[in-house]
């Protein structure tokens, strides 16, 4: 299956976001546009988001993938971001980070469970193809249509 | 339809004819979904307009089941072309009617790359100070190549969005291309977002807005030249075809919530009889 | 290929035979030679020469340094006189991490003073406002004046300049005044600059700085650049950025015309309110990018020179010399900046250093070669002081005044510079200047638009950004990059308690009536906000507080965001 094309009914849809205080978004625009002209739906927020916020987005929006777009140290709040994913029954959807991400706390990010984290330098095709990928995981890994209890 | 029809989705079978198994598991499932949809849990709601957007196997199902629970939420739809502070004015009316105790949920269409398919849904911007509010539930669109400009499914998401049981629906689109026109189908109330401008600007403002507008909003509203377009659309207003109904002019400034208020307090009014696009 | 001036008269005789020579030697070595462009899209031709630019137009293109049109620089001396003045942007952790920091770099040769707060504090919040994860990470805390107090302990900022990274409604200049109040330091002695204070830069650009409503940052700014005038008379208040144009993707003559259009938007805003232009003028000045293609960056400052002169005098009729200077302080450009093999940006740095030096600017910033991974530690501060003193005692940078002058590449790229600049202010104008423009996205668009074309060439190799793109490692040497320094979490909590101690302690009656006070100022039209600003500073109201007050007053700005 060309996974770039799930299928026209439903295009992969991502959540591309920034959350803390952070507000380049150079990288995130370019992100979304290189998402969108892969034939993905981005839900583009611009920064200031709150964790809660993201999290309710994510679940309204009923994304595929979360993209956070992180500078100068805001990526340190990530690890709450994914502790409140789960807790909102939200962590089948694939949680990516681009940006500014130091070695020596990449570990911090992926045992929270960060699927992939994007530094400076990654190419259009890295990043679309990897988006793309996790977008498919996460349908195969969702829940079947259920209400909550 | 009768209500044991929809619980089973009788007259709404995929082509194979499924085996009664799958139709009971579809059904179940499907009817889980519809619980919580009704009790308007947003995990449902979500779920639910997925599956009609997309037109998944379960959509008839649950519009089906829908269907004798609708008819309580007020349909506004705002639309206006790009540079009237649409966005933030959407913001300032969700902040109001929530300060005024409403359910708010929010439907924003955007426009689908017509080389690509895929699209920025860029609405929720603006939307900064909703996204913790348990009280609104805000969802993005493609067009997905619809030419009318909206989606192909607005109806069956409005339906199921009506379900969950909000007060008021806003649908807010682009204006730009059809979709200006196409709310009329769905929205009892079409609420036209400009921006001030004498002249030019006013005067080649599409007839069509003109024609669907209940409410005229010239937003920014501390800018030179507001009083005079408020006045200027009023005039070209009782120009309107009559059978249009009446439609009334607002003055609002979105970025301090002047005027909101009052606007809101039009929205609230009793439904517009006879309003346009019928 | 080579273009002609507009009169050959002065060429010498032979000369159109020499190159026909030269020019055919060309194309039998080169071929068909692949057109080559700048980052503002401009040809570069393989040879420049006296048929690219009319010598004889010194007086009217030129002048001499300090003369009309200033394009040589704006101080009859420039840095022969007095040197460009290093200075850093400083920000990190506490109000005591600040101090240490920058007794640190004062040790080194550091002369300028740059006060950057923490995020959390540019979004208009005190640090007990906060998750504490994000607390420190980027800039300093400071909410009150005590804060700024602990800052400044033991620094003569009275002997130097001061830059302020402070965005409306400026509560850290607010601090400032009061710092040096309570030290006995007069105010008409204070200099510095209120370096965020262009709100159309950060609406458009760099969002992270936009607090107001748009009507409600105009109003704060004008009252600003008004009371400091008055009160605070060797003070910027107006400092118009370029920076955040050219970070964002602007192209060097986009940012340079978009900068210039700022300006000429505040000038136009101070002039309504019955100002003349020579009283502020000689208060403005302005912050740019400078980024690695040198050549292209040298222009670029010329050319903003000339064009600055030349606005100022004819739209805006200043016959004070000093209203018609692009005075300037600059920053590096991270964006040139790589993760990987990170010890090659201090040779990316040099170069940039060397096109603002060349470019005539007044201050400098130079980024750490660490700048993509973290804010900088002590050792990589100092190299990036270092490279500048390096270049003024080694090199001899400071020995001639635009140096470059008279190269005829140069001065027909300025030339060319001045052109494309120029465009984009007439595409401004044509909005209706720069506050009605940025709110019809059409800015946003075009630095968006360029963002992208570079990415492009950056991914089809048509730009090579060496260790990213070409010439790669196995790693990424990133070993050479230090442990990115996080604030000490008990000194955060020692901060937090001791601002929630400030709160309880001080005159809780009085700051209400100062802060009541700054709301109803609003309310009428004439009043000087500024003025209760720094009252309320003086009566204790913390940072928060004063955003919260204009907040509901004006609106809590959203800048136009356009994907």
């Amino acid at each position: 299956m060309d996974e770039r094309a799930i299928g026209k009914a439903r295009p992969p849809k991502v959540l591309v976001t920034k959350i803390g205080f952070d507000g380049h978004d150079r990288g995130s625009r370019i992100v979304a546009t290189f998402l969108r002209d892969a034939g993905m739906e981005v839900v583009y927020t611009g920064p200031w988001q709150t964790i809660s916020g993201v999290c309710n987005i994510a679940l309204q929006e009923d994304v595929d993938v979360i993209g956070v777009s992180s500078l100068a140290g805001d990526h340190l709040i990530l690890p709450k971001l994914m502790d409140a994913l789960r807790a909102a029954g939200l962590d089948h959807i694939k949680v990516v980070v681009g940006g500014i991400v130091p070695d020596t706390e990449t570990e911090l990010l992926t045992s929270a469970g960060i699927a992939r984290i994007y530094h400076p330098g990654a190419t259009r095709d890295e990043i679309v193809d990897g988006v793309a990928a996790l977008a498919a995981a996460t349908r195969r890994s969702a829940a079947p249509l259920e209400a909550q209890p | 339809m009768s209500a044991a029809d929809a619980r089973t989705g009788a007259g709404e079978r995929s082509q194979d004819g499924p085996g009664p198994d799958r139709v009971g598991a579809k059904t179940g499932a499907a009817s889980g979904l519809v619980r919580g949809l009704l009790r308007g849990e947003p995990r449902a709601l979500a779920r639910a307009i997925t599956a009609v957007e997309s037109d998944s196997e379960e959509a008839a199902g649950i519009l089906a089941a829908i269907q004798p629970h609708l008819g309580n939420a007020r349909i506004v739809g705002i639309t206006g072309p790009p540079g009237a502070g649409k966005s933030t004015l959407t913001d300032a009316i969700i902040t109001e009617l929530r300060r005024r105790g409403k359910q708010v949920v929010v439907l924003a269409v955007d426009p689908s790359s017509p080389f690509t398919g895929g699209a920025i849904l860029g609405d929720r911007i603006r939307m900064l100070g909703h996204a913790d509010d348990e009280g609104v539930f805000v969802r993005s669109v493609a067009s997905r190549g619809h030419l009318g400009g909206l989606f192909r499914n607005v109806a069956g998401v409005l339906q199921v969005m009506d379900a969950s049981g909000p007060d008021v629906i806003i649908v807010e689109t682009v204006g730009a291309g059809q979709s200006e026109v196409e709310i009329t189908r769905f929205a009892e109330t079409k609420v036209v977002v400009c921006a001030p401008g004498l002249g030019d600007d006013v005067q080649t403002m599409k007839a069509g807005i003109l024609e669907i507008a209940d409410i005229l909003v010239v937003n920014k509203g501390d800018q030179p030249h507001a009083e005079d377009t408020v006045r200027q659309l009023r005039g070209m207003l009782h120009l309107r075809d009559p059978r249009l109904g009446s439609a009334v002019v607002v003055s609002t400034t979105a970025t301090t919530g002047r005027g909101v208020p009052e606007l809101v307090d039009v929205l609230e009014e009793p439904r517009l009889e006879g309003g346009a696009g019928g | 290929m080579t273009e002609l001036a507009e009169s050959n008269a002065g060429l010498p005789e032979g000369y159109e035979g020499a190159r026909a020579r030269w020019e055919a030697e060309v194309a039998g070595h080169l071929g068909a030679d692949a057109p080559r462009v700048n980052r503002s899209g401009l040809p570069v031709q393989a040879l420049y020469g006296p048929d690219d630019w009319d010598s004889s137009r010194y007086l009217e293109d030129l002048g001499f340094p300090g003369q009309d049109p200033n394009t040589r620089g704006i101080h009859a001396t420039m840095h022969r006189g007095r040197p460009w003045s290093p200075r850093m942007v400083v920000g990190l952790g506490t109000p005591e991490d600040y101090n240490k920091r920058m007794r640190e770099l004062y040790a080194l040769g550091l002369t300028g003073l740059f006060v950057s707060p923490c995020n959390s504090h540019l979004r208009g919040y005190d640090g007990d406002q906060v998750d504490r994860e994000l607390l420190g990470v980027c800039g300093t805390l400071i909410a009150t004046s005590e804060d700024m107090e602990r800052c400044l302990d033991g620094l003569p900022f009275e002997k130097e300049s001061v830059s302020i990274g402070d965005t409306a409604p400026y509560t850290l200049t607010a601090m400032y005044l009061k710092v040096a109040k309570d030290r006995g330091i007069p105010w008409s002695t204070l200099a510095g600059t209120t370096n965020q204070s262009d709100y159309l830069s950060h609406y458009a650009a760099l969002h992270m700085f936009y607090r107001l409503a748009l009507p409600g940052q105009k109003r704060v700014l004008l009252d600003h650049i008004e009371w400091m005038n008055q009160h605070v008379p060797k003070w910027n208040p107006l400092s118009v950025i370029g920076q955040h144009y050219q970070q964002a993707g602007a192209t060097p003559a986009q940012a340079m015309g978009l900068t210039l259009s700022a300006a000429i938007q505040y000038a136009d805003d101070l002039v309504a309110r019955g100002k003349e232009p020579d009283a502020f003028l000689p208060r403005v000045s302005f912050f740019f990018d400078v980024s690695i293609s040198f050549f292209e960056e040298v222009a670029k400052f010329r050319a903003g020179r000339r064009i600055w002169d030349r606005i100022t005098r004819e739209r805006f009729g200043a016959e004070d010399p000093r209203s018609r200077r692009l005075r300037f302080h600059t920053q590096t450009s991270g964006a040139d900046l790589t993760r990987q093999q990170p010890l090659n940006n201090i040779a990316r740095v040099t170069v940039q250093a060397m096109a603002g030096i060349f470019g005539g600017l007044q201050s400098l910033h130079t980024d750490s070669f660490d700048e993509a991974i973290a804010t900088p530690t002590v050792t990589t501060a100092r190299i990036a002081v270092a490279t500048q003193n390096i270049l003024q005692h080694e090199a001899h940078l400071d020995d001639v005044i635009d140096p470059l002058g008279g190269s005829y590449y140069v001065e027909s790229l300025t030339n060319r510079m001045e052109e494309e600049i120029l465009s984009v202010i007439e595409e401004i104008d044509q909005l209706g200047g720069m506050y009605a423009a940025v709110q019809t996205g059409m800015v946003q668009k075009m630095i968006g638009a360029s963002s992208l074309d570079f990415q492009e060439k950056v991914e089809c190799k048509e730009q090579i950004v060496v260790g990213v793109n070409e010439y790669t490692t196995e790693g990424d040497e990133s070993e050479y990059a230090p442990v990115p320094e996080r604030p000490d979490p008990q000194k955060i909590d020692a901060y937090l308690s001791r601002l929630a101690s400030f709160r309880s302690h001080r005159d809780q009656h009085r700051v209400d009536g100062a802060l009541a006070a700054l709301a109803g100022a609003f309310e009428n039209e004439t009043e000087n906000t500024y003025g209760l600003i720094v009252d309320a500073t003086e009566a204790g109201a913390t940072h928060g507080e004063i955003c919260q007050t204009v907040r509901d007053a004006v609106g809590f700005g959203e800048p136009l965001i356009v994907v």
